[in-house]
């Protein structure tokens, strides 16, 4: 009862709006307009609304579209890749106006098993708040900007979430020479983090979960975040230990001004790509793209190295680059090129380089994104 | 002009009267096929999706917390909407007194005969209107409450009274109930006008000097002190407590800056229409009232002011709703405000299309109440006139 209530009231409230629209519109005698408006709440019901809407050729066309976003991808020879511009290590903008970070690089990944071309990616900046409405609205292909994988969002933000190419954790920055050498020093403390995203969330809980008071403040961009740790409005910068790595490396005062309290990391952070919900076949070609690079590692391949394994005998090695095993090349079907793997490899690069080329220097270890060969979680399914 | 020539029924796709109605229907037809069409998308894609298109996400837990408020972050959406929804009435509330006061004196300079004051304030009013108020927010918050304000360490502690930091500015408040404090604030506000109607009779009986304000103040102070005490209520002082202060009420670095902000933009607009008004009162006005040697306070305050205000009004309360929609504003330097919760959900989960929808209907209606308030007031002052 409750439900349809609520349901009802958000076509009631584009109407209301309408109502203002029409009278303000005409004189007085559209006045009839707001009966013929108010009819309309029939519309409530999704099957009314659709059926008003066949009237249009437009409609029935975008309705019958069931057309997967990798045939568009393919069709448009452009991957659109919804990222960032202002994060070192992950995706920022280098001086000639470059992509250039680990998402940037998954990006590459995606255009290059599609495409066939590491270069055909169109990169679309999304502010924190309207990535997830970029998405869905298909304004960009799947997002790749440093996304923490959680259940509300896969269900409610109109998300799939795929394999995650970093498993990160929220930790505490702190001034090197503010004194804190735990979270269990710091009470009636002000913490400052960013703006929408699940860092709040997480401060919120380890407080009460340490009988810590501690004032969260949170803003629109990092920059502000800066101005602010500096000027030492807050005693603690909360954030991705990833994320923080990067913001201290960049940090005018010298990496050395910041510490982070890395040994308490306080939440769970699988930064994962994104499609739009409803389309597997789309889902697994990305997937596998990047469980390409994480193959390639365990295969011991590299984008230097890669050429050198056109003579290999190991048939798992040839079927992964797309080579003839006993006269068959093997397609499994995902919709990508046989060479896809081989592609994603010579342009960008397995995991291990990507990762060494940007998170790295940042002075980030692999720990649990090592192979989970060496004991880490990164993690292929077989390509077979 | 012979019976044979006369007049021919229009066909009714010539007669104006038909087409006014016809053009009407297929415009507003148009705009509601338009709308529902629209809607009928969204609502399928979000189907599609497994997006919610209900207000169900109200009840759903918040997960974040709201700066200065001990809102659990485990209480439902709906409640932290509640709060932004109350930030919103603070500032604008803040905000339109301020910026009256402000705007009021300022547009009163700008026609002073002093030089040097009417040259200021035309720079001020110049320099503020032609800059956007982005900027003015983020500068309040970068260049004073970050810039110019102490860290809270060295925090600056004028008498004693306040404490001064870039966490916030504390001042001295009360302790105690607070519905008797708006109660002794109610009567002593009524004791005044009391006071002031009993002298007004008086000097017209006596044809003495009325002084109400005077009488009316006395009385004020003297049902406050009484109230004061007769509740129980204390003065609290903020004091330093290392890295936060305790004691008196703290007010919010964002809600500081975005206040100082709002407040300096907003008035420079008034200033103009406080200039503008007055400047439309008859110039006999002002001459005759310098003719039975009224004070030049008395003059602006009993003669120009009351009639400048009547032309006033209406521009002024669009000001009004400017503020209050530019607070949302403030989201960039962090005051949760109505805005910045509604993004902040939508960034922990809460679908976008039907909270943001929620919103602007929230926005709206306070707007509306908004130009209802001054529309009141605005035939008020207009009856006067009869």
């Amino acid at each position: 009862m409750r439900t349809t209530t609520k349901r009802a009231i958000v076509p009631l409230m584009a109407l209301a709006l309408l109502g203002a629209a029409c009278t303000s519109d005409g004189d007085s005698e559209s006045g009839d307009s707001t009966p013929d408006g108010t009819e309309a709440p029939a519309a409530t019901d999704a099957p009314d609304a659709t059926t008003a809407t066949t009237d249009t050729d437009d409609t029935v066309e975008v309705v019958q579209e069931t057309e997967s976003t990798l045939a568009k991808v393919i069709d448009a020879g452009v991957f659109k890749c919804g990222t960032r511009d202002a994060l070192p290590g992950f995706a920022f903008l280098d001086p000639s106006g470059e992509h250039v970070g680990f998402d940037s690089d998954f990006c590459r990944v995606i255009a290059a098993a599609v495409l066939g071309d590491a270069t055909a990616v169109e990169m679309v900046d999304l502010e924190t708040d309207a990535r997830f409405t970029a998405l869905q609205s298909g304004e960009v292909d799947a997002l790749v900007r440093n996304t923490t994988w959680t259940a509300t969002r896969d269900g409610a933000e109109g998300a799939t979430f795929l394999q995650p190419t970093f498993y990160d954790g929220q930790a505490m920055m702190v001034a090197s020479d503010s004194g804190f050498e735990s979270l269990a020093d710091m009470n009636n403390v002000v913490i400052c983090v960013a703006q929408g995203t699940t860092t709040e969330g997480n401060a919120a809980a380890e407080a009460a979960k340490l009988g810590l008071t501690w004032e969260v403040r949170a803003f629109e961009d990092p920059e502000l975040i800066q101005e602010a740790f500096i000027a030492g409005q807050c005693d603690g910068w909360s954030s991705d230990n990833s994320q923080l790595t990067g913001f201290r490396s960049a940090y005018p005062e010298g990496p050395e001004a910041l510490t982070i309290l890395s040994d308490e990391v306080f939440s769970k952070e699988p930064l994962a790509p994104a499609v739009a919900d409803g389309d597997s076949e789309w889902a697994q070609a990305v997937s596998w793209a990047i469980f390409a690079t994480i193959q390639a590692e365990e295969f011991g391949i590299t984008s230097e190295n890669i050429d050198t394994f056109a003579e290999t005998t190991d048939p798992a090695i040839q079927a992964f680059l797309g080579q003839e095993v006993d006269g068959a090349v093997l397609d499994p079907g995902l919709g990508l090129p046989t060479d896809f793997a081989y592609q994603v490899v010579s342009q960008v690069g397995n995991y291990g380089e990507i990762f060494d080329r940007h998170l790295t220097p940042l002075g980030l270890e692999r720990g649990v994104n090592a192979l989970w060969s060496d004991g880490g979680l990164i993690y292929a399914p077989p390509y077979r | 002009m012979t019976a044979a020539l006369g007049t021919p029924r229009v066909p009714f796709w010539r007669d104006v009267r038909v087409l006014k109605w016809v053009v009407q229907i297929v415009v507003v037809a148009a705009v509601v096929a338009f709308i529902l069409w629209l809607y009928g998308n969204y609502v399928e894609n979000a189907e599609r999706q497994n997006i919610p298109t209900g207000l169900e996400f109200l009840d759903n837990p918040a997960a974040f917390q709201i700066t200065g408020n001990p809102l659990s972050q485990s209480a439902p959406v709906s409640d932290a909407l509640y709060q932004g929804f109350l930030n919103t009435l603070r500032i604008a509330v803040a905000g339109i007194i301020a910026a009256t006061l402000l705007g009021t004196i300022v547009g009163i300079a700008r026609l002073s005969k002093n030089w040097i004051v009417a040259r200021m304030a035309t720079v001020y009013v110049e320099l503020v209107r032609n800059v956007p108020l982005a900027l003015f927010v983020t500068a309040a918050f970068s260049v004073v409450v970050l810039g110019v304000f102490p860290a809270v360490q060295e925090a600056w502690t004028p008498l004693g009274l306040m404490v001064i930091s870039n966490r916030g500015v504390a001042v001295p408040w009360f302790e105690g109930s607070g519905r008797g404090l708006l109660l002794t604030i109610a009567v002593a506000a009524l004791a005044w006008w009391v006071v002031a109607k009993w002298r007004g009779r008086v000097a017209d009986r006596t044809g003495h000097l009325p002084r109400s304000g005077l009488w009316g103040g006395i009385a004020f102070v003297v049902v406050m002190v009484v109230g004061w005490f007769a509740f129980g209520t204390e003065a609290t002082f903020p004091d330093l407590d290392g890295r936060s202060s305790v004691g008196g009420i703290r007010i919010d670095p964002s809600f500081f800056a975005l206040f100082l902000a709002l407040v300096i933009y907003t008035a420079s607009h008034i200033a103009e229409i406080v200039r503008g008004s007055i400047q439309a009162v008859a110039r006999g006005q002002a001459e005759a009232a310098d003719a039975i040697a009224l004070s030049g306070f008395q003059k602006m305050w009993y003669v120009v002011l009351p009639q400048a205000f009547r032309v006033a009004i209406p521009p002024i309360g669009n000001q009004y709703l400017n503020l209050i929609k530019n607070s949302s504003l403030g989201a960039a330097i962090g005051y949760y405000d109505l805005t910045l919760v509604t993004k902040t959900a939508v960034g922990n989960g809460a679908p976008a299309v039907p909270a943001f929808t929620l919103t602007m209907v929230i926005y709206i209606a306070i707007s509306l109440v908004t130009s209802l308030i001054v529309n009141i007031a605005n035939r008020r002052m207009a009856l006067v006139e009869r």
